[in-house]
């Protein structure tokens, strides 16, 4: 197995509930996937149990093609997959600069630098100093995923990272996202907006009640078959 | 008059040196250390060992090293198990674990009166404002103010200081960049324990070392880190210097109130600002 990340048969939650019951899933070196489903299906959960916030009570995570008993919030990142958590996680009592040298923790070295983020996201330069949660929330998102790229990830996951955005900003997100899988960049991409998964994404899976119920490849799939997954 | 405020700002020194570290330790493990008053006190007596031997910087030094891996230990098998427990159950053990310190230190070093020594170089007196001031009360004032700068510096330029305030609002996102906060956590226990028990040495010349030494001064410590705001340097900063003033001037001006003063400072801040001094942590 060379899959960046795999879920095989995962059942996990909070407590004692389960909010996954069995789901399967695998997304290998530059892919970009989809999750897609409602509000509350465990989409986030997902995240979480591989960030080992949530409980895992049976089935398998392999993380690089390594089955991983032991899920540390910091193992992913280590391991090369960034999140940008829902609701972005920006620290307001960190600056722009210290958010983003604190997406570096991870110690990998690659293309991605302070330098180049700021390249990227020329806004965030001259916000450098600013308070992290100062920003507006477009500039956060863009925060948000420069410091997932500080990680020099080989996999960038992205759970609804559309939330509560403008239209002309989500268009500049997929540019962006669109740049880094053209780039060599895996990337899943947890989201209710379709604009965002069709110009992304190769491949979905739409979650519902804790299971996959459905997957594809979003050119072989019509935006209003898409629609109804996600539409209540 | 302007002796007493010098006397005050020692105090203010030691208090600070002491509840930095109980801010860093709740900003990152929302833990209350009641044993903190503890590794004070056997920093003190580890301290006076060593300096036996060796003099009294070689006991400061001892004595920060023995207690910062005294908290690397208190870290790992007592407040990270704790962690996720009611402040009930950590107020306990804490506070069972400062007793248990007071009866080992008791059995091992008994019950006698000692007294540490001041080291020579700074054992002479100034002249100051018509009146005499030992140099040895300013170096604490000095060794308060390296502590405050130092762990100012520490905090906003060092890439772990980062991660210490990256993981103290919010332990879940630093970690899940990449941040082991069980490490940065232990480090910041250590550098805590390691203030605490320098601190005790600090005072150590200005008292007899006694067993209660840390109980007496724990919680005056608490209440600058309640007042100042928890887990607040910079309000712990500046209690800690209010309440060394007013312990000094509550004895010239208004003794038979000075034991209720802090108490009454705590309880006139938080209805003012609930939230103590600083309000955000960090
Ligand atoms: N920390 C938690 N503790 C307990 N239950 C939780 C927790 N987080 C989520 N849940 C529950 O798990 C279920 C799935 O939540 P999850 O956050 O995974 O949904 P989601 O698909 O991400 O939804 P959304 O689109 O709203 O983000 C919900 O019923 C939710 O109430
Ligand atoms: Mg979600």
């Amino acid at each position: 197995m060379n899959s960046l990340l795999a879920f095989e048969n995962v059942e996990s939650g909070y407590g004692n509930a389960r909010i996954l019951h069995g789901v399967s899933f695998v997304i290998a070196p530059g892919e970009s996937v989809a999750i897609l489903g409602r509000n509350g299906v465990g989409k986030s959960t997902a995240v979480n149990t591989m960030l080992g916030i949530a409980r895992l009570f049976a089935g398998d995570v392999y993380i690089q093609g390594r089955r991983t008993t032991s899920l540390r919030h910091y193992t992913a990142a280590r391991a090369g997959i960034a999140v940008v958590v829902q609701g972005r996680g920006i620290l307001p009592n960190l600056t722009v600069r210290e958010n983003l040298i604190l997406g570096g923790a991870a110690n990998r070295r690659g293309h991605w630098t302070l330098e180049r983020v700021f390249e990227l996201y020329p806004v965030l330069a001259e916000r450098a100093n600013s308070a992290g949660t100062a920003l507006s929330g477009g500039q956060q998102q863009m925060l948000a995923i420069g410091r997932a790229l500080m990680a020099n990830p080989d996999l960038l996951v992205l759970d609804e990272p559309s939330e509560g955005l403008a239209p002309v900003i989500i268009d500049e997100m997929a540019e962006v996202l669109r740049r880094l899988s053209a780039d060599g960049t895996a990337i899943l991409l947890i989201e209710q907006n379709l604009t965002l998964v069709e110009r992304v994404a190769d491949i979905f899976h739409v979650l519902s009640k804790g299971r996959v119920v459905e997957h594809g490849r979003t050119e072989h799939t019509s935006a209003a078959d898409l629609q109804k997954h996600i539409a209540i | 008059m302007a002796i007493q405020v010098l006397n005050g700002l020692v105090y203010g020194a030691l208090l600070f040196a002491l509840a930095s570290g109980l801010a860093l330790m709740f900003g990152l493990r929302r833990i209350v250390n009641f044993a903190h008053g503890a590794l004070y006190m056997l920093g003190a007596y580890v301290g006076y060992t060593a300096s036996l031997q060796f003099g009294f910087w070689a006991g400061l030094a001892v004595a920060g090293l023995v207690l910062a891996a005294l908290g690397v230990v208190l870290d790992k098998a007592v407040f990270r198990p704790l962690q996720h427990r009611d402040p009930l159950t950590t107020l306990l053990v804490t506070f069972g674990l400062a007793l248990i310190a007071e009866d080992l230190v008791l059995s091992v070093w008994g019950n006698d009166t000692m007294s540490f020594a001041e080291p020579q170089q700074l054992a002479h007196t100034l002249s100051l404002f018509e009146t005499t001031f030992p140099i040895y009360r300013l170096a604490i004032v000095g060794f308060g103010a390296a502590v405050a700068i130092g762990l100012v510096l520490w905090l906003r330029f060092s890439r772990v200081g980062l991660f210490v305030r990256a993981a103290s609002h919010d332990p879940v996102i630093a970690a899940v960049q990449g941040v082991d906060t069980d490490r940065v956590s232990a480090l910041v226990v250590a550098v805590s324990a390691a203030l605490a028990g320098m601190s005790g040495v600090v005072a150590a010349p200005l008292m007899s070392l006694a067993p209660s030494m840390g109980a007496d001064i724990l919680v005056d410590s608490f209440i600058v880190v309640v007042v100042g705001g928890l887990g607040s340097l910079g309000g712990a900063f500046i209690t800690a210097m209010l309440l060394g003033q007013i312990n000094v001037l509550g004895v010239v001006f208004m003794p038979e109130l000075t034991s209720l003063l802090p108490f009454l400072l705590m309880i006139g801040i938080l209805l003012w600002k609930p939230t103590g001094l600083a309000g955000a942590r960090l």
